[in-house]
């Protein structure tokens, strides 16, 4: 399987990868110290538009991109 | 080297009087390791660098520019070059009267070299000369060309067999020696193409321009090295299979009180530090006073630019380490001098202590001018080096993380895992629980042989007013680890000790229990992939609704469950005609579900301001693409929807060239709708044409439905659907779950916990991918993409099910 790095985005494989899913020692340890230093945060919405969103049930049946004409 | 041209071409200058005699050819002999370091394969080929060496040694001095090695079918070697020739005239201090060539061949430590006024630098092996070679041959062969005459000599084991002596005339010039290795002293003395070609590319490498052909005539195998870029084609050579971060090798050089240096250096995007280092074209591969001097200046200069130019910012990384900066770096450095001395082991480190400062200053100088001439090389470099420095100082601060105690008990345990009795990871489960009130009532409610528990609760950073992010703090990535007992980084990381063979992640329905449960399948997918691998980690689903009729209560997963169950309801006390024949029971579930994907896709259309109503004549007139290519047709169709709904204004009919038919706007109120291919084409409309059956199933309102109650007629498909989930929800009490908090440990034990009757996710290799995906995302700089896939994917993680 094609992977890409999550540090540097090289393309590598999960398969006989020690370092998986990263290219190499180096960028799991980066990532490593991401978590450890508290780097890694997921942006909150603003809550304004938390309430738009997030109503209940009100997503499109299916996923697709593109698929309304744009104009 | 420029210097060579500037050396006058002057052969009487090297006379008989400039070779010193220091006796005891024959001690070679009997100690041959002590000279040649070994009488193995090393040592062998270590006779033609000797003679080669001699060779090199004319072209530094300026008079030779070509040398030949050839490899003959009776395992002798010839080495020819075309420089002054050794001399030929009777050395003067030698009582018996011999020639400087004899002398040079049979007596040890006897050679130009010695008189520094001959050869300003030279490099040979540390002085021995070819009289080693000559010793330790069965036989050697010597032919010198010189001032218009030809001379011969045959040794054998070391000894003349006759004089030098005059054999005919030549227009050219040079020295060719042809030896055989004496199988009585080598272990081995058959020569390695391979070995010498490589030696022979390396030394071509140290001295540009520089011909050096090899021959095997046993193999007909035959290479030239020449190389006009000297070290800086080495550095080329040496990065050619690599990524370098810049195209073209970094080269300084400069000469100080005798002493030449050059340096060429290229980074790759790698992370090994590939450095050689050179003393009169030897190669010190334990290093010395030249790489010392070297590193300090590389350290110095790169530290000094990245200080300046505000690269490295102070207080956390205050400078970077020579380590850091030299990751990924390929370099050749060489250095010429007069006198060189050789230390260590193996006499293959450079022992000048003046030479550390003089490449020092040379370094410091010239890098210091090519950093400010190319900031956008310098910054790859540095930038490199900083990654570098994170790098160690993550592992630093991982290791420090998992080995530190801090609130652990005497079990070695975090203070807020309630861990289970169960010892055999197999049997045991670890809950990891968003929040501490969720955590609570899952210690109250879980099987406490079995089930242990972990809550967690991310951290929550108020960044903006109105925006709150979440991320997992370090300590609760300590006591995570801790509580797995696998340890983590790449050299402890051990999925062998991990203390449940269930890990199970159980998160609230909402936004937050989203982001901590996308922090914590990332961090497993990152760090620990093998937990995932092994199938360890599963995703707990705790209901979204509780629903009550009268005593008996039921919990329902999700959205589709509910919905389901809720058609399930209705269609026990429901009829409705459909083509004309009464349907009700189980037969009316399908038409209900069609219809309620129709109606919400028709909601989905609204919000996005196509109107619903447009939308649905569109379908009633049954348009298709192929209408869209009649002009006429298109009139025709537009007259039709507008009898039927006058208040929609219809835009210009226009050519739509792209697809050779015609486009046309609708407007209704404040809703548009562009009717052309390819909105006809778009997955969505194509979905509502194909559900569109079930309103012509249904034919025109009124739509009458039947219950015990009564029969209702309602005015549209809409009130049809509204009218079948009020009779569903007769008599339901529906409540919606916000979070895990809001149920009682019991229900949490009923619903979730309980492995009789609980649903897990398992989690898979593939499904992290495409989570790790929406992390990245998630972290990303664009903010309007990563808006998009929080409301549309994070939120969701519906993407997860298996």
């Amino acid at each position: 399987m094609k992977i890409t790095c999550p540090i540097c985005k090289k393309t590598t494989t999960w398969e006989e990868n020690p370092w998986r899913p990263f290219c190499s020692e180096k960028c799991k340890l980066i990532d490593l110290g991401k978590w450890v230093l508290e780097e890694y945060k997921i942006p909150g919405e603003k809550t304004e538009e938390e309430k738009d969103e997030t109503k209940e049930s009100n997503e499109p049946p299916r996923r697709r991109d593109g698929g309304v004409s744009k104009k | 080297m420029e210097d060579k041209e500037q050396v006058n071409q002057d052969t009487e200058t090297y006379g008989a009087e400039d070779i010193k005699i220091l006796k005891g050819l024959s001690a070679v002999r009997k100690r041959p390791a002590m000279y040649i370091g070994s009488t193995g394969p090393d040592g062998l080929h270590h006779l033609v660098y000797e003679v080669v060496d001699n060779s090199v040694d004319e072209s530094l001095a300026g008079y030779c520019n070509n040398i030949e090695v050839t490899l003959h079918h009776d395992g002798s070697c010839t080495v020819i070059d075309d420089g002054r020739g050794i001399p030929t005239d009777p050395h003067p201090g030698d009582p018996e009267g011999r020639t400087a060539a004899e002398i040079a061949l049979t007596e040890l430590h006897a050679g130009g070299k010695f008189e520094s006024k001959a050869y300003k630098i030279s490099g040979g092996l540390h002085g021995v000369g070819v009289s080693v070679v000559n010793a330790l041959s069965e036989w050697l062969d010597m032919e010198i060309k010189q001032n218009g005459k030809v001379f011969q000599q045959h040794f054998d084991r070391g000894e003349p067999s006759g004089s030098l002596t005059l054999v005919g005339k030549t227009r050219g010039r040079g020295t060719k020696i042809t030896f055989k290795p004496d199988p009585d002293v080598f272990e081995t003395t058959e020569f390695s193409y391979d070995i010498l070609s490589q030696r022979l590319r390396e030394i071509a490498f140290l001295n540009s321009g520089l011909k050096i052909t090899i021959l095997d005539e046993r193999t007909d195998k035959k290479q030239e090295f020449i190389y006009k870029g000297g070290i800086v084609s080495f550095v080329e050579h040496l990065n050619k299979n690599k990524s370098p971060l810049h195209p073209k090798p970094i080269y300084v050089s400069g000469e100080k009180d005798n002493i030449f240096a050059e340096v060429a250096l290229q980074y790759n995007d790698g992370y090994a530090e590939n450095i050689f280092t050179y003393a009169n074209n030897i190669n010190t591969k334990e290093g010395g006073t030249h790489l010392i001097g070297f590193k300090a200046a590389l350290t110095r200069t790169a530290n000094s630019y990245a200080t300046s130019s505000g690269l490295l910012k102070n207080g956390k990384e205050a400078s970077l380490s020579g380590e850091d900066i030299r990751e990924g770096l390929t370099a050749v450095i060489s250095v010429k001098l007069h006198n060189p001395q050789f230390e260590g082991q193996t006499k293959m480190k450079l022992g000048n202590s003046e030479v550390k400062g003089i490449i020092e200053s040379i370094v410091n100088d010239a890098l210091g001018t090519y950093f400010e001439e190319n900031p956008s090389v310098t910054r790859k470099i540095i930038e490199k080096a900083l990654q570098a420095a994170r790098a160690r100082e993550a592992a630093r601060k991982a290791r420090e993380l998992t080995r530190r105690k801090g609130a652990l008990e005497d079990t070695g345990l975090p203070g807020k895992l309630a861990d289970c009795s169960e010892k055999d990871p197999a049997l045991s489960e670890l809950f990891i629980v968003e929040g501490d009130s969720a955590g609570g009532s899952a210690k109250q409610g879980r099987d406490r042989r079995t089930q242990a528990i972990l809550p967690l609760r991310g951290k929550i950073l108020n960044v903006e007013k109105a925006r709150f992010d979440k991320m997992l703090a370090s300590e609760e990535i300590r006591i995570l680890i801790t509580a797995l007992g696998t340890s983590v980084g790449t050299e402890d990381f051990d999925i062998n000790k991990i203390r449940y063979h269930k890990v199970i992640l159980m998160t609230d329905a909402d936004v937050d229990g989203a982001h901590i449960r996308t922090l914590l399948l990332t961090f497993f997918y990152r760090q620990m992939p093998q937990v995932i691998e092994k199938g360890y980690l599963y995703i707990a689903q705790p209901p979204l609704f509780k629903v009550k009729k009268g005593k008996t209560e039921k919990y329902v997963q999700n959205e589709t469950e509910m919905q389901n169950m809720l058609f399930e309801l209705a269609a026990d006390d429901l009829m409705i005609p459909i083509k004309g024949q009464t349907i009700k029971g189980k037969a009316l579930i399908p038409y209900l579900k069609r219809l309620s994907k129709y109606e919400r896709l028709r909601e989905w259309f609204g919000r996005r301001r196509k109107s619903p109503e447009v939308l649905s004549r569109l379908l009633k007139a049954g348009i298709n693409k192929e209408m869209l290519k009649d002009q006429k047709t298109v009139e025709k169709l537009l007259s039709g929807i507008k009898k039927e709904m006058p208040d929609i204004s219809i835009g210009e009919i226009t050519p739509d060239e792209e697809h050779q038919a015609y486009s046309v706007e609708i407007r209704h109120h404040n809703t548009k709708v562009v009717v052309d291919t390819n909105f006809l084409m778009s997955p969505e409309f194509k979905e509502l044409e194909n559900l569109y059956g079930i309103i012509r199933d249904l034919g025109e309102p009124p739509h009458n439905a039947e219950t015990k109650e009564g029969l209702k007629m309602l005015n549209s498909s809409e009130e049809l659907l509204d009218h079948i989930f009020g009779v569903a929800k007769k008599g339901l009490t529906i409540q919606r779950y916000k979070g895990l908090g809001e149920m009682n440990p019991h229900q949490l034990w009923e619903t979730t916990m309980d492995s009789e009757k609980r649903t897990l996710l398992q989690v898979a290799v593939e499904d992290t991918v495409q989570s790790d995906e929406i992390f990245t995302i998630l972290m990303g700089d664009q903010v309007e993409p990563r808006k998009d896939f929080i409301t549309r994917h994070a939120l969701e993680a519906r993407n997860i099910d298996i």
